[in-house]
């Protein structure tokens, strides 16, 4: 019995038989944009869906009013095991608590450990699920507040051409 | 009765036709092992190409995008890759190793891709005419396109040969480069092939002795079962039985020939995770082609080979199995193009298919399945086809 399971390839007919089913509901399957069965995802065109907990890029949020949260505590600046943010403690007109006047992110350093966004006590700043953030000049790393080169409000230049970013920073829902 | 201008320009025509068809095969198998691999694999394969946001590449990349919704036109998405790898291959440049023997080294893809082509010589794709050349062509009019290009009586020994010196190029190849992985592996290639001739030629040999001659054309229409005229005037008729050594033959031959053609799981003369990738480390450009080009033409020849011994060739049925298909029966009864080609077309199918699944054998598990399996298997099967011929 034992020299006939050496002779009849068993264990390579169930391996054939395996990805054998496997190329038939691919091949079946798989351009068909309505049913997926494949796990690789067509990127530029599909907007992927990223885990919750993704870590992508620093934002500042606004509260309900259209007011910037931060307080300016210093809290993420101080934990910040890189040293990538840079806040200026300012005044604004009719608001009572300090207004950062200044808030330089320099991305380049980030290491995307998100201690900035846990040590925030005021919920004003997170890790948004912006994932590409490859540029060629170096100024495009840096980031701060409005009306500087490149503010922490927007997408940066080199996202905006894939749908798979466009929903991410400026619409509220960043679970998706 | 034909002249000799009028056999030479027939000839040339046959070649002609026979090396284009050859030539477009290989670039699409190289196009289908991406994808084929891709969906074993549950990828997609190539859907595009390199390219920027903007620009040429990113508008093909678009069309691919959209003609991903249409049904069957899905699975073409990929083609500017193969346009583009051809492309590369014949534009980049072509090195050669300082302390190489240039003149082997430069001879040895060829001599590695002429038999892989010669061996389509005798390969018969249809047992008679395909189509009359009209009277108004100038030299070959009113004479006959026939499915095979030479109808001789050895063809099988001819093949056995042919196929036996392509392993000279992949050794002297692996010589010619002057280091030391390509020389280890066309001296595997050399070790492997030996071996396996063995088997191919006794898994061979059980259709021959069925058959009782060596030509690939009676070879074929008789292994199908069907009652043939012999030149003396009698019929002929493989016993049913017969179709038992001939299964088993298939796939001791279709072993022995991904053996042959340095297909995984016995790509070991090229195996790159120990050999970088073996003979043609070395090569580039438009001489890595040529390798190439011999790899995928072996993997037609023996596919062909198998679909004509084994699959019961331009007929419907394999195995001997075509006596149980009515002659009343309009296409399927008769031999045809297409039967073969898509028997081809499975066969170098499951080529990538084993590729996908089965992992590279080692050096030593190679030698014991060739030795101490597939030889005493292989005979036991040509005397079980000699047995079946001597009785019935």
């Amino acid at each position: 019995m034992s020299i006939l399971k050496k002779l009849l390839p068993i264990d390579i007919a169930s391996g054939m038989k395996l990805t054998g089913k496997y190329f038939g509901r691919n091949f079946l399957q798989a351009n068909r944009s309505k049913k997926h069965i494949h796990i690789t995802v067509e990127y530029p065109e599909t907007p992927i869906t990223i885990a919750p907990r993704y870590r992508g890029r620093l934002q500042m949020l606004r509260d309900e009013q259209g007011e910037i949260k931060c307080v300016c505590c210093l809290a993420c600046e101080k934990i910040c095991p890189t040293q990538v943010i840079t806040i200026e403690k300012g005044k604004k007109e009719g608001r009572k608590t300090p207004y950062p006047t200044r808030y330089d992110f320099e991305m380049e350093r980030c290491i995307f450990c998100e201690f900035c966004v846990e040590s925030c006590g005021f919920d004003s700043i997170i890790l948004n699920h912006q994932f590409e953030l490859a540029a060629y000049n170096r100024e495009d790393f840096s980031l701060g507040m409005e009306g500087q080169f490149q503010d922490m409000f927007r997408v940066s230049p080199v996202g905006q051409h894939s749908i798979a970013s466009s929903a991410a920073p400026d619409a509220p829902d960043y679970t998706r | 009765m034909m002249t000799p201008l009028q056999q030479v320009v027939m000839a040339v025509i046959q070649i002609t036709v026979l090396i284009s068809i050859i030539l477009l095969i290989v670039p699409v198998m190289t196009f289908a092992e991406r994808k084929v691999i891709g969906y074993i694999q549950v990828r997609l394969g190539a859907t595009r190409q390199a390219g920027g946001i903007r620009g040429f590449a990113a508008g093909i990349n678009k069309l691919s995008w959209h003609l991903g919704r249409i049904p069957i036109l899905s699975f073409l998405r990929g083609l500017p890759v193969f346009a583009a790898d051809g492309l590369k291959l014949l534009l980049k440049e072509d090195i050669v190793p300082d302390r190489a023997d240039r003149f082997v080294f430069v001879i040895a893809p060829v001599i590695c891709m002429i038999p892989a082509f010669a061996t389509f010589a005798v390969i018969c794709f249809y047992p008679g005419t395909l189509f009359v050349f009209p009277e108004p062509f100038p030299i070959v009019g009113g004479l006959p396109f026939t499915g095979f290009l030479t109808d001789i009586n050895v063809g099988l020994l001819y093949i056995m040969a042919v196929g036996s010196i392509g392993v000279y190029g992949i050794v002297l190849g692996g010589w010619a480069s002057n280091s030391k992985y390509p020389l280890l592996g066309g001296l595997r290639s050399a070790a492997q092939i030996i071996s396996y001739e063995i088997p191919l030629s006794l898994s061979l040999l059980a259709a021959v002795v069925l058959a009782g001659t060596l030509n690939f054309r009676e070879l074929s229409v008789y292994l199908a079962g069907v009652p043939t005229v012999t030149a003396a005037g009698t019929t002929v008729q493989m016993p049913l039985l017969a179709g038992i050594p001939l299964f088993l033959g298939f796939f001791f031959y279709l072993t022995c020939g991904f053996a042959e053609t340095n297909r995984v799981p016995f790509d070991l003369a090229e195996a790159e995770t120990e050999l970088v990738s073996g003979f043609h480390t070395e090569y580039t450009g438009m001489k890595f082609a040529w390798f190439m080009l011999a790899e995928y033409a072996n993997m037609m020849a023996v596919s062909a080979i198998a679909a004509g011994f084994f699959l019961g060739g331009h007929y419907l049925l394999p195995f001997g199995l075509q006596r149980f298909v009515p002659d009343s029966m309009p296409f399927l009864a008769q031999p045809s193009l297409l039967f073969f080609f898509g028997k081809v077309f499975f066969l170098l199918f499951v080529f990538l298919w084993v590729r996908a699944t089965l992992p590279r054998y080692r050096y030593d598990q190679l030698m014991s399945v060739g030795w101490k399996w597939l030889i005493p298997v292989t005979l036991v099967n040509l005397l079980i086809a000699a047995a079946i011929r001597f009785i019935l």
